[in-house]
């Protein structure tokens, strides 16, 4: 109640006081002094001729501010200007600056008329809106300089700089508002996003409490929550014949750790599990189809005392022994914090990393230019993808070459074991390269493996220390392999830029818990009242919370074609002569599939053959070959099985910087009608006409009479779109990504593509 | 469900994996033949395309011998017996480097075309039928015959395209104050504002030298585009390196001494630093398994990629130039035939989207080799000649071309694919198209005559080179293309489709591009289906409505419309039968059950967000049907329309 009395009041701007009045005005005449940037057209920024146009005076207006269930305003600053940060100077938009519990917020006052609409648009996040937890930095700038910003503050900057965990930078240049209201918004900001919080005040909690209670809409992602859930996983995987799942973790007895529930071999005795509280123990991840599994376990941490660490070892050994001998496979163990990099490292890579995309102007982002190689270099992030994705391939060599089982260690395996046993899950089992097998994978090992989500991300600010970007790691692994292998992923590069923004968005509960007892236990509300005072949280699988159906059309792949029932062999002569028709080669090598051409050749060089046999000869290198890189080539070898065993290309040119991410706020970096989005959308077109052909071919068929308006075809056009399309929002006021959506029902709706015709006309007249 | 078979890996050479295998060696091949598998894998490699041939030392398994080729692919061969090794090693230096044109394989290789065929070749692609496209000559510009019989300039061809009003005089005495005589002329025209592209070598200007006729020259250029009042002059070259040029006597022109020219030096570098460049970049590749440290400071240090985006900056300006400013621009270097060459091909391809169809791309004389404009030949090192003028020029101009692709994917009506082969061709030495330096030796040497076109092989197989994604409609963008001048590295890639293309399986991005293509054909067949359908339903329409007046009695008896009625009606002889059956697309519901093996997008995809149409389960077993064939196919007569082959059969199922 209080929270939408204070939504209400803070929705009246208050008056302009003289000074911020004027100022704007002033601001406004000089910036009519460029009619020549119409003329700029050529260097891609209509974005901001259009700017240009649209700042008319501020206008004493209504600026709706919508506050979610639970969320509470705190504090506000009026006439703020947001800068459009490309050329440093102070141009932008005037309005108001917001802080609630949830996020900081800038309302233009020029707020954008319903029509103008994005369609690919985040209903919880706006896109001037910044959740707490999203905010990864604050600078103010005083006199030139900038100035981290934390604590107490005794001078109030002049500008504030805020750069975002999802590597946005908005600019303030609070100059204009009154004083007061700079301390309030400033210190108010600070507070409510760097200051360490408690668990409980969490704006999930407040949301949850707030929020009407949706009832449960049964997903097809697996959550891993019941034992039923485990038993199918099993019984999938064909695991269920050596090993079983336990519930002796019920109410966390055994360990807070742990799952609820979880699977460990079927020889394993109930009191060795009992023993350490799940340390020592190997957990099972996934089998494979030969039988061999991979496994997990947490290691004994170093102990000072000879007799402890003795007694472990010999735990250890008699753990080893259970399952060293069949009916389980040879065992292999990879102690993860030795061979791989430690968070640590993983933490100060990423900062590194992540400094070269948040870029204050465009004089910083040409700066880099010069050395852009050697700096990606040096912040050795793509190198520990590399590192990730190779140990990967090492492991999937174990399971799939050697048909041995692998048994991940790490301290609470719940970081770097997540990362390579998802990895070689994806890499492994098309299942989970579906968009609900994926999100099951990220129950199963992340959120139920107990990955430590809230202490990693550092949503609650309390030890830096703690923080490390795992879980991006992995969707950065995760990335390489849905662009080297598009057609084999049911998700797009944009489901996983929008799945790791949604890390920083607190109505979820998925990424705010360290464990699932952790979740568990603050389950409950405050009253005693036990059933009314649950919580009920979101999931952030239920896409249709962030987005509209039509938006959500972007997170799937539209090449991606679901696994072939595989019970007709003999069908195989057909596909195999399907592919020959579809080959075309890419070397120049003998095996071209151009027979007439090639055969002429060879007659040619019958004719010309000196007869000249020299001997037999190898062709072969040096290089000492080990089972991983002739495992590793000979996969590379073979034509590639969507649905099968997937292996990244490692080398120093496959790996490549997750551009949709990190480059798309950065206008320098986007292309008009330029980039993958050109490509999608074709895509899209392309599955549209099919699907009206099929459509015609279908009334054709029953030989009625066409009962359908003649369809019209999608009036949609790649070349209006920038490359940094879904995310390019500074683009959109002048060239309205028009987004594709593949339903038929799309193209009935004549109200829309007459929206869009007026679009066009408007366009043209805009450049 | 329906299943899109994956695309096949190439069959390419892995040079990871060792294999045992015998060699040969021809007049025109090196050829390794593996023993192991039972494919009996065959390498086929031109002696054209060896670039350097390395012996290296003999270890335990016998003398490694190291070839690298001009297409980037390396291999290496050990042969167990040294002096074997020596005399491959000797004969192949031989024949990797001709010194005759004769020897060159072209003059050889016999694809089997009648005259004809080769003439046609040959035609497919004309200098004066390109000019006219662009609309010259016209009021403006006009063809002159200073040069016939290559008096003037021996690197111009005969028919040079220069402004009505440059007199013979004029173009005679400019041409005296030019490097090898190569007075400026028309390389691009823009119909649409009289804007120009033309080219030059550099002035012979010294440090005050003067010509009275270049600047008459460079005014009529002027004038020529009425609605300018000043021409830019472009010099590819750093200003370093112009400057010295200026003490050898040549230089660049002084904006003093000419009226209305804006000067501007753009820095690309020359064919030596291009040339260790590249040298620098093939190091990175020849790296196995390279770390991400190896990769990325190895490819800044090549700087491979800055050059890139030096030629298509200033190919950029220009363009710019021409389609927003409307300004003519001339172009030069130092002799006007390496970068300047680059730059007008790369700023023409901004401006003009037909140069960015198949037809357009071959059409184009800067590649084609009509034109005294062409690359040097000798920058390709086919014949004998000095290393120091070997240069990748145009390599850097087919990866300008890609790095356009990749920003623009719909913008090309050909693929990667299509790029790759001219490169690989350039060097194969297979097609006359890129002998030569000048239009004069081509004549010489009766190219036409006694070789054969790469544009009419590219042409035949031209469905393997189509881009999916191309878009026709220009109206958009008005046809040009505007590349952001912006960081390089956030926009130029790594070309490992050119570069390592021989290392592992295929470019990723292929799989997708042959899924579109897959699915291209798809609506073809579906196209074409729909045809016969409604020619059938037309002709049912017909037979109905006769039926009706012939035979109302029998209507009665007949509870289907539709092909019994016709049957009855039409049919009176078997033959009738037939050919009625023929033509109306097989129906064979049992065996359309089988069929799971179609490339057809994704059903499921279409499902979930489609519901109405997904709620006919028939039409997706349908659509499957369309593309694949069937073994049993045979009992079925293949639809006529369909312009398929006779032994695909195209089914539907009802």
């Amino acid at each position: 109640m209080l929270g939408k009395g204070a939504g209400g009041s803070g929705a009246k701007p208050a008056k302009p006081s003289f000074v911020s009045y004027v100022s704007p005005e002033g601001h406004q005449a000089r910036r009519k002094g460029y009619p020549n940037l119409l003329q700029k057209k050529w260097e891609g920024s209509s974005r901001f001729i259009h700017k240009e146009i649209h700042i008319k005076e501020p206008i004493e207006k209504e600026v709706n501010l919508h506050l979610l269930p639970g969320e509470l305003l705190l504090c506000e600053a009026n006439t703020v200007l947001k800068c459009v940060q490309e050329d440093g100077s102070n141009r932008g938009a005037y309005g108001k600056l917001i802080c609630t519990n949830f996020k900081i917020a800038f309302l233009g006052d020029e707020s954008a008329s319903d029509d103008n609409e994005p369609e690919f648009k985040n209903k919880i996040i706006g896109e001037n809106d910044i959740t707490l937890h999203c905010v990864d930095h604050i600078y103010g700038v005083y006199d030139e300089k900038k100035k981290s910003l934390s604590g107490q503050l005794k001078k109030y900057p002049e500008k504030l700089i805020i750069y975002c965990k999802d590597l946005r930078v908005f600019h303030f240049c609070l100059r204009y508002t009154k004083e007061e209201e700079v301390k309030r918004i400033v210190s108010g900001i600070v507070h409510h996003s760097q200051t360490p919080k408690l668990l409980k005040r969490l704006f999930l909690f407040s949301y949850a409490i707030a929020a009407p209670t949706n009832t449960d809409t049964q997903s097809q992602t697996v959550m891993f929550d019941a034992i039923k859930d485990w038993r199918e996983e099993l019984e999938r995987t064909k695991g269920n014949m050596k090993y079983k799942v336990l519930s002796a973790n019920e109410a966390y007895k055994v360990s807070e750790k742990l799952p609820l529930y979880f699977v460990v071999p079927m020889s394993l005795s109930e009191e060795s599990i009992l023993q350490y509280q799940g340390r020592g123990i190997p957990i099972w991840c996934w089998s494979c189809h030969n039988g061999a599994s991979l496994l997990k376990m947490s290691a004994f941490p170093k102990e000072q005392e000879d007799n402890t660490s003795q007694m472990h070892k010999i735990f250890l050994d008699g753990v080893y022994k259970t399952i060293n001998k069949p009916p389980y496979e040879v065992l292999k163990t990879d102690d993860l914090s030795s061979s791989l990099p430690s968070l640590q490292d993983i933490q100060a890579a990423y900062t590194r990393f992540k400094q070269l995309f948040l870029i204050d102007n465009s004089t910083d982002f040409w700066d880099t230019d010069v050395k852009w190689f050697s700096l990606l270099e040096s912040t050795n992030w793509l190198e520990i993808v590399r590192r990730c994705l190779k140990k990967a391939i090492e492991v999937v060599e174990y399971l799939e070459g050697q048909n041995t089982n692998v048994l991940l260690i790490e301290e609470n395996a719940s970081d770097l074991c997540c990362v390579i046993s998802s990895l070689v899950q994806v890499m492994m089992d098309s299942h989970y390269r579906t968009k609900f097998g994926f999100q099951s994978l990220i129950q199963k090992e992340w959120v139920m493996g107990g990955h430590c989500f809230l202490d990693r991300c550092n949503h609650l600010r309390q030890s830096d220390k703690e923080e490390a970007p795992v879980f991006l790691l992995f969707l950065d692994c995760v990335w390489q392999l849905v662009q080297q292998y598009p057609p084999a992923f049911e998700f797009t590069e944009t489901y996983l830029t929008v799945l790791s923004d949604s890390l920083y968005i607190p109505i979820f509960s998925t990424f705010f818990f360290n464990s699932p007892h952790q979740k568990d236990t603050n389950v409950s509300g405050e009253g005693h009242n036990a059933q009314s005072s649950h919580f009920r949280f979101l999931t952030v699988w239920d896409w249709s919370v962030q987005f509209e159906p039509k938006a959500q059309v972007l997170l799937n792949n539209p090449l991606y074609v679901e696994k072939p029932k595989l019970d007709k062999s003999q069908r195989k002569t057909t596909r195999f002569k399907h592919q020959r028709q579809l080959s075309l080669p890419l070397t120049q090598t003998k095996s071209s599939p151009k027979r007439g051409f090639f055969r002429e050749e060879t007659d040619h060089f019958i004719k010309n053959i000196l007869g000249k046999r020299i001997s037999k000869l190898i062709n072969s290198s040096d290089e000492l070959h080990n089972n991983f890189t002739e495992f590793y080539d000979s996969w590379h070898c073979k034509p590639v099985d969507f649905h099968g065993l997937l292996l990244p290309h490692i080398e120093g040119p496959g790996i490549k910087v997750w551009a949709q991410r990190y480059l798309r706020w950065i206008p320098e970096a986007q292309l008009l009608g330029g980039g993958t989005v050109a490509t999608a959308t074709k895509i899209l077109d392309v599955i549209e006409e099919v699907q009206s052909l099929q459509k015609k071919m279908d009334e054709k068929h029953s030989l009625t009479v066409p009962q359908s308006r003649e369809a019209l075809p999608m009036l949609r056009n790649s070349a209006r779109l920038s490359s940094l399309f879904p995310f390019a929002l500074l683009q959109r006021h002048s060239l309205k990504p028009v987004l594709p959506t593949s339903t038929w029902k799309d193209l009935e709706d004549e109200d829309d593509l007459a929206k869009r015709d007026d679009e066009f006309v408007d366009l043209s007249e805009v450049i | 469900m329906s299943h899109i078979p994956p695309p096949p890996c190439i069959n390419s050479h892995f040079e990871q994996k060792a294999a045992l295998g015998t060699l040969y060696l021809t007049a025109t091949h090196v050829i390794f033949v593996e023993n192991m598998s039972e494919t009996r894998k065959e390498t086929w490699i031109l002696h054209s395309q060896i670039s350097s041939i390395e012996k290296q030392a003999t270890t335990a398994t016998g003398c490694p011998l190291l070839i690298r080729c001009k297409n980037f692919q390396i291999i290496q061969l050990i042969i167990p017996q040294e002096r074997d090794c020596h005399d491959v090693y000797i004969s192949l230096i031989r024949l990797a480097r001709p010194v005759k044109y004769e020897e060159l394989y072209c003059f050889s290789f016999n694809p089997k075309l009648d005259k004809e065929e080769r003439e046609k070749g040959w035609k497919l692609v004309g200098l004066s039928e390109e000019y006219n496209r662009m609309g010259v000559p016209n009021n403006y510009w006009q063809i002159s015959d200073v040069n016939r019989d290559y008096q003037v300039c021996d690197s111009y061809p005969t028919e040079v395209y220069v402004p009505k009003s440059a007199t013979a005089h004029i173009i005679v005495g400019s041409s005296k104050f030019r490097s090898r005589r190569r007075f400026p002329a028309l390389s691009y025209y823009c119909k649409d504002n009289n804007a120009s592209i033309c080219r030059s070598s550099q002035p012979l200007s010294g440090f005050s030298a003067r010509c009275l006729e270049d600047e008459q020259m460079l005014q009529a250029i002027r004038k020529a585009n009425p609605g300018s009042n000043f021409i830019y002059v472009v010099d590819t070259r750093p200003k370093l390196n112009a400057m010295a040029n200026r003490a050898a006597g040549k230089g660049y022109e002084n904006e003093d001494n000419y009226s209305n020219i804006k000067f501007q030096f753009i820095g690309i570098e020359n064919i030596h630093v291009m040339r260790s460049s590249l040298q620098k970049m093939l190091e990175v590749c020849e790296l196995k398994s390279p770390s991400m440290n190896d990769f990325l400071w190895g490819l800044e240090n090549s700087g491979w990629l800055k050059h890139i985006k030096a030629i298509m900056d200033a190919g950029i300006f220009i363009a710019k130039a021409v389609a927003e400013e409307g300004i003519s621009v001339l172009v030069h270097c130092s002799d006007g035939w390496d970068r300047t060459a680059q730059v007008c091909s790369v700023a023409s391809l901004l401006l003009d989207p037909f140069y960015r169809t198949m037809k357009g791309f071959m059409d184009s004389y800067w590649i084609s080799g009509y034109n005294g404009n062409i690359l040097h030949y000798f920058r390709y090192g086919n014949l004998d000649g000095d290393p120091k003028e070997i240069s990748p020029v145009i390599d850097q101009f087919i990866e300008c071309v890609w790095q356009l692709m990749e920003q623009f994917p719909c913008a090309f009506e050909f693929n990667e694919r299509f790029l790759i082969h001219i490169q690989h061709h350039i060097y194969s030495c297979q097609f006359g198209n890129f002998l030569c330096n000048t239009q004069k030796e081509r004549r010489e040497l009766k190219i036409q005559e006694r070789t054969y076109s790469l544009w009419a092989h590219l042409w035949k197989n031209r469905a393997d080179y189509m881009n999916p994604l191309y878009r026709e409609d220009h109206s958009q963008t008005q046809g040009t293309l505007r590349p952001q001048t912006a960081p390089c590295n956030f926009l130029y890639k790594f070309w490992s489709g050119m570069y390592t293309r021989f290392e592992k399986g295929m470019h990723p991005r292929q799989s997708v591009t042959d899924y579109l293509m897959a699915v291209k054909e798809e609506t073809q067949q579906l196209e074409e289906e729909l045809e016969v359908l409604e020619q059938r339903l037309a002709d049912l329409k017909k037979v109905q409505s006769n039926n009706r007046k012939e035979n109302s009695k029998q209507q009665d008896q007949n509870t289907h419309l539709g092909l019994s009625a016709s049957n009855n009606s039409i049919a009176n002889t078997p033959q009738d039968y037939i050919n009625n059956v023929k033509s109306f697309p097989s129906r064979s519901p049992s065996q359309g059950d089988e069929e799971d093996s179609a490339l057809i997008l994704t059903q499921d995809n279409l499902k979930s967000s489609d519901p109405d149409l997904s709620a006919n389960s028939d039409q997706e077993s349908g659509v499957e049907d369309l593309s694949c064939r069937s073994p049993s196919g045979g009992g079925c007569l293949p639809s006529e329309d369909s312009g398929k082959d006779s032994d695909e059969a195209v089914f539907l199922t009802v």
